[in-house]
């Protein structure tokens, strides 16, 4: 692409969030402030190794008391983050459609029975991350193989409508950094100071507001349903706005504007020179299961920097769908890997009636849930790695961990492989093992809400309130 | 009290649970997937058929075969109700309407019910209800528990009112239309032609006698020799590892003397690609033709060839060449559309919603429109540098972008916008942009008018609207667009006459290939893996060649061979080009160029119209073999329109391959055990039938150094527990069962109805699908009389206020 980009922007402004306030939101420079600042839902597939059919122990669940307990073996990769990390036993989300893949997959955000409801990631990025040029990034790994029909994504802004995530990380990088529509002239080629040369973004402006002026006439000509779908619309229009207002090249690179994130050393996740380093990976590798390692951390690569840089509050990384083709015995490198032989996700999930490690899918449904887990303690990693505040971006952070089913053998709603990490500004207080009786999965997504400084009181079916000793 | 009991009692009753099959979603053929589990744990297995079946009340209880029957229990021994409200009503609701499990329909068959609530019922504990009890549930669902009157299908049954976002595929074709961008290149059944030389010869082949485009993963290459004698031209590139001659892989150009050039036509897998044309096997120079070159790291020139066909998976459909390839650009940033579950098709009008991704996708995609309009202003809009031109352009471009007149408020609205910019050619620019972002061009309108009953029915724009789209997936033309202004589209002998005038276009014939592959579950063929070392041959050129056999022989079956249903079944040809007639073992000598091949010549491995297209084969196995259960899910889903429940919790996974076992002998376990025999039994057999045929369907006879039992059954083909067998050794045996089957035909015209519809069937539609099947068996079975039956239904313009 010849259009400059804003990553050629931040590099040419220093390269320094601090050179970037229009990137950030001035509210988040205060430390420690008992606010979480984003939210990021990682979801694998087809479960984990819980209690088998003949009640052999759950692999994945901790065993223990809230402050004294013992990893899962799945959970090992985590073993340097258990103090970053909410586990717990005995979550739900309920009977609806239990024993079932997609029903658990509809279910998994949007904690409605039937899965007839928004998701939690769409209810945030439209709340409290509704300011950001990103209202929600939803990025995939091979998950729209197959044209995967609506139950494989989980991620739904209304009630019977979900939308399908980005599987090039190349492609989402260049959203969110550059080539987009809204990319401002490179500074080099901006009119000069006084100019009355029109400017693209103007006009921009101008043809979404007589797209939105024709929004509201169409909406007053609809039913209720057609009318949720149109309200959406018109907010996403106003995003893009956003997106506009937030590059126009009205200001001294550097200087004055808008919000005053970065000046006087305020606290503020850095934002130097976002980039990909995605090698040979090209469009036609995007479903080759030996390049799912790379796409998926590119992806997670993608949305810590996007949220480094302010751009977003709200981000899904979607591993595969639910009943999983993706053929994990091809990840070079991995224990898993073996060329003469193709062990798919859901093929091993369905290792048999108890944990015979001398079958082969059920030792690789082991090796490959510890693989998902790895990756998302890589992305924990990745956060902790970032400065922030007088922290570091996990601190400020929530950051869920979940798939559409507990034992992949059992297909049970029940004892969820839940995770939460990150202290959420200080509101949350990780490390800990919380144990439940059948409380709905719902209260933990209120318990989130709650934590990002959203007043949520009520999600989904059947909840209660935020889930008991998540909230400091 | 039945909330706390769940809690108690359901893990405990799953723990019981014990194994079956290659399930859940897995073992359903592509993103049919979704269709499996629409019940969850209820996991009934409701053989819905098609709606019109679904409540005839003739379709009742077939004679019993004492043999194979449950025995009704004894009068009075058993209490249908009591046993229903301790056993079944928690999941399925008190009045059968649906909780955890799914709803209870009338379209079970009695006997089939009782042996699979036998066999499965209550979920995991199926023993809990033995045989007498299973009789007496089955008997009182169908009798007093669902006892509701026959819709009257003499009161209208409105669908709901909607709007319908544009697909990727429909705002490319509107774009094109409205500019008038490579109309007559894009479409396939074009000009006549008797060689390739009668055509665009970049961006068309000719076949059948007509012009039709390439499709977008095929280049041309083309090479003037300019007189000098050559024996051989070849390409050799990174696609093709680099061979010096053909005989190590390099890929021949043939000299086309109408042309005086060398030519070939090849799909080229997606991504950047160098390479060199080799003459005689000897001289490695720049292709002369292509501009785009970079440094070959030995002082000369590779050519570059940069393939971006897939903005995603299934996104690679768009027409190839010039103008069509910036339209394919156009949509890349556009997510894929989504479907519910159990909708096969991209066409769904509820589930999407435009995001901010959309927004500005569909911005930057109007500015590189108006971009090409402000290039030549005076070919976009006559009327520039007049006065009155801003209103002259807006009430003509907007009326065919909104695809109505525009009203007052709408002109004087974009008027503003127009002349608020700096001058004519940005405010061109401006409004094209404006009116592309506008929701009246995103979505098309099925809204309706308010009616003096209190329902609503559709304009008659919209109804030439869904027309245009519902056949070429663009916007009216201008005869369509005058026929609904001027009202008279309204009257049933209009609407007929212009939805046959539509049929009978060539783009009508690209529609039908874009359903063909939904249809087929197919569309998802390129992102499939096999393994290397057992099907070599399986390579993206291969992949694309499966989906244009079946793009072009559902095509030919419509348009050119009769249009009969049964074709599409029993058709002894097919369309292949050098790589499917090696695949399937046709006879003769073929090239790049898809013909038109008998199937009668193949000497081993018989094939009979879809169901041996290696699309199908191939989507319908796994990586390193076949899989009984999604063919057969193949045949019972997407042909006969029966929906399965998700398998039990704690099915068995697919079996190991063993090199010492057939893959029937690995899956035998299936139907071994009763509580997995109540599905499996019209899975597997059936699937079995297809075993002559690998994991990308090319023919084999044996299988683990065993001969390969190839027997299938295509039991109980007019729905489950109707106890019928119907034995077949060849995919032909199994074409003509499912041929002479009423319900495969009924099927086709469900999904037809569900792909212009954008929606599944309620109960609401009964007599609406039913009216539209029976046209279809009236017309004697012809594809095209359904085509226009489906949209000329009353129901179809009656419209209600949606749920929200």
């Amino acid at each position: 692409m010849n259009r400059p980009t804003r990553r050629q922007l931040i590099k040419t402004l220093g390269g320094v969030a601090a050179a970037l306030p229009f990137l950030l939101d001035p509210r988040r420079a205060r430390a420690f402030d008992g606010r979480a600042r984003r939210a990021i839902f990682f979801y694998f597939p087809d479960g984990i190794p819980g209690t088998s059919a003949d009640g052999d122990p759950s692999e994945w669940h901790c065993t223990g008391n809230e402050n004294d307990f013992q990893l899962g073996p799945v959970l090992s990769p985590l073993r340097a983050l258990k103090d970053e990390v909410l586990f717990f036993n005995g979550l739900s989300m309920g009977g609806t459609d239990s024993g079932s893949h997609p029903g658990g997959a509809v279910k998994l955000l949007t904690a409605a029975d039937h899965g007839n409801g928004e998701s939690i990631d769409q209810y945030l990025a439209r709340t409290v991350g509704g300011a950001a040029p990103f209202r929600h990034v939803y990025l995939g790994a091979m998950a729209n193989v197959n044209n995967a029909s609506g139950d494989k994504h989980i991620s739904y802004p209304g009630p019977g409508q979900s939308i399908s995530p980005e599987d090039d990380p190349v492609r989402a990088f260049e959203r969110l950094f550059g080539a987009g529509v809204v990319v401002p002239p490179a500074p080099g080629s901006m009119p000069a100071p006084g100019s009355d040369a029109p400017s693209r973004p103007d006009r921009r402006k101008s043809v979404l507001d007589v797209a939105l002026a024709d929004l509201n006439d169409l909406r007053g000509k609809v039913g209720p349903a057609e009318r949720a779908r149109l309200d959406i619309h018109a907010e996403s229009i106003r995003e893009l706005e956003r997106r506009i207002d937030a590059l126009a090249p009205e200001r001294e690179p550097g200087g004055g504007g808008g919000g005053a994130g970065g000046a006087g050393g305020e606290p503020a996740p850095t934002c130097d020179a976002p980039q990909l380093a995605a090698g040979d990976l090209n469009q036609g590798l995007l479903y080759a299961p030996d390049r799912f390692p790379q796409i998926l951390q590119l992806q997670m690569d993608v949305l810590v920097q996007a949220m480094a840089c302010g751009l977003t509050q709200v981000g899904v990384i979607q591993c595969s769908i639910h009943t999983s083709e993706l053929i994990m015995s091809r990840f070079p490198g991995t224990e898993m890997f073996d060329a003469g032989y193709d062990m798919r996700s859901h093929q091993a999930s369905h290792y048999g009636p108890r944990h015979d490690r001398g079958r082969r899918e059920y030792r690789d449904y082991v090796l490959q849930r510890t693989w998902f887990v790895s990756q998302y303690a890589a992305l924990l990693d990745a956060l902790r790695r970032r400065p922030e505040g007088d922290g570091t971006m996990l601190d400020y952070s929530l950051v869920f961990c979940g798939s559409e089913v507990s034992d992949g053998n059992t297909h049970l709603h029940d004892d969820m492989p839940f995770l939460l990490a990150g202290r959420g500004g200080g509101r949350v207080n990780p490390g800990r093992l919380l144990q439940y009786g059948y409380e709905r999965h719902s209260n933990l997504f209120i318990a989130m809400a709650r934590a990002m400084g959203d007043g949520l009181g009520a999600f989904g079916d059947n909840s209660s309130g935020p889930l008991a000793g998540v909230l400091a | 009290m039945k909330t706390t009991l769940r809690r108690t009692l359901l893990p405990v009753l799953l723990s019981l649970a014990t194994a079956c099959t290659d399930a859940g979603g897995d073992a359903s053929p592509g993103s049919a997937d979704a269709r499996t589990g629409s019940g969850g744990a209820g996991g009934a297995t409701a053989d819905a058929g098609t709606g019109g079946r679904a409540v005839d009340p003739d379709d009742g209880v077939p004679a019993l075969d004492p043999d194979d029957g449950v025995p009704a229990p004894p009068p009075g021994t058993v209490d249908g109700r009591s046993l229903y409200e301790n056993l079944c009503a928690n999941c399925h609701g008190l009045h059968g309407e649906g909780a955890a499990g799914p709803p209870l329909t009338r379209s079970y068959q009695r006997d089939y019910l009782a042996e699979y609530i036998d066999a499965r019922m209550p979920l995991g504990n199926p023993d809990s209800c033995d045989a007498r009890c299973a009789a007496a549930l089955a008997d009182y669902i169908l009798g007093d528990l669902l006892a509701a009157p026959p819709p009257d299908c003499a009161a209208p049954q409105p669908g709901p009112r909607a709007l319908r976002l544009l697909t990727r595929r429909e705002y490319r074709n509107t774009v094109r239309d409205l500019l008038g961008l490579g109309a007559a290149e894009a479409v396939p059944g074009g000009d006549a032609c008797a060689a390739l030389a009668d055509c665009d010869v970049q961006r068309e082949s000719c076949v059948d006698s007509a012009c039709v485009a390439d499709p977008c993963e095929t280049h041309t290459f083309l090479f003037d020799a300019g007189g000098r004698a050559l024996n051989t031209v070849h390409v050799a590139g990174s696609f093709n590892g680099w061979p010096g001659t053909v005989a190590a892989g390099g890929w021949p150009l043939s000299f086309d003397a109408a042309l005086n050039r060398w030519v070939l036509k090849h799909a080229i897998p997606e991504g950047d690609h160098s390479y060199k044309l080799v003459l005689d096997e000897r001289d490695w120079i720049a292709d002369p033709g292509n501009p785009d070159t970079a440094p070959d790291g030995f002082g000369g020139q590779n050519s570059v060839l940069r393939q971006h066909c897939a903005a995603a998976p299934g996104g690679g459909d768009a027409p190839a060449g010039g103008e069509a390839l910036e339209l394919t650009a156009l949509t890349r940033d556009v997510p894929p559309e989504t479907r519910p579950r159990g909708f096969g098709f991209e066409t769904h009008a509820g589930a999407g919603v435009a995001t901010s991704i959309h927004v500005e996708a569909w911005l930057a995609a109007a500015q590189s429109v108006s971009a090409r309009v402000s290039a030549q202003p005076a070919r976009f809009a006559a009327c520039l540098g007049q006065p009155d031109c801003p209103t002259v352009f807006i009430g003509d471009f907007g009326r065919r972008a909104f695809r109505r007149a525009l009203t007052a408020a709408e002109i004087e609205r974009y008027t503003a916008l127009w002349r608020g910019q700096a001058d004519d050619t940005e405010g061109l620019a401006a409004t094209v942009e404006a009116l592309l972002s506008s929701p009246n061009f995103l979505y098309r309108s099925e809204l309706g008018e308010p009616q003096s009953d209190g329902t609503w029915r559709l304009t008659a724009d919209e109804v030439g609207s869904a027309l245009s789209y519902g056949f070429w997936a663009t916007s009216p033309d201008a005869e369509l667009l005058n026929a609904a202004a001027d009202g008279s589209l309204l009257t049933p002998e209009v609407l007929e006459r212009e939805a046959r005038r539509l049929l009978g276009d060539p783009r009508a014939r690209e529609q039908i290939g874009t359903f063909a592959l939904q249809w087929l579950g197919v569309d998802g063929l390129e992102t499939k893996t096999k393994r290397a070392d057992m099907y070599p041959a399986w390579d993206p050129a291969l992949a694309a060649a499966m989906l244009e056999e079946s793009r072009r022989f559902v095509t030919a079956a419509v348009f050119d061979e009769g249009g009969r249903f049964d074709t599409l079944l029993r058709g002894d040809f097919s369309f292949v080009n050098d790589r499917l007639a090696a695949l399937y073992g046709i006879p003769g000598d073929f090239g790049p160029e898809f013909i038109r091949a008998p199937l009668t010549g193949i000497a081993n491995g018989a094939r009979a119209g879809v169901l041996g297209h290696a699309s199908v084969l191939t989507t319908s196995a796994h990586s390193d073999q076949t899989s009984p259960i999604r063919r057969g899910l193949f045949v019972r889903e997407r042909l006969l329109c029966t929906i399965f429940g998700t398998p039990p919790a704690d099915a068995g996974g697919v079996p190991d391959v063993d090199p010492s076992a057939t893959t029937r002998e690995r899956f035998r376990q299936h139907t071994a055990e009763d509580r997995c025999a109540a599905c499996h039994r019209y899975i597997d057999d059936l699937g079995f039938g297809f075993e002559q045929f690998d994991a990308i369907g090319a023919f084999r006879d044996t299988e683990a150094g065993q001969p390969i039992d190839h027997t299938g059954n295509m039991n109980d083909v007019e729905g489950l527990g109707t106890g019928t067998d119907a034995r077949f050794q060849t995919l032909p045996e199994l074409a003509a069962v499912l041929g002479e089957s009423q319900r495969v035909q009924d099927c086709f015209a469900t999904q037809v109805w569900r792909f212009e519809r954008g929606r599944l069937e309620t109960a609401q539609d009964t007599c609406d699908l039913g009216t539209v099947q029976a046209r279809f068996r009236e017309a004697g079975g012809d594809i095209r009389e359904l085509l226009v039956g489906v949209l000329l239904t009353p129901a179809f313009t009656w419209r209600r206020e949606g749920e929200p």
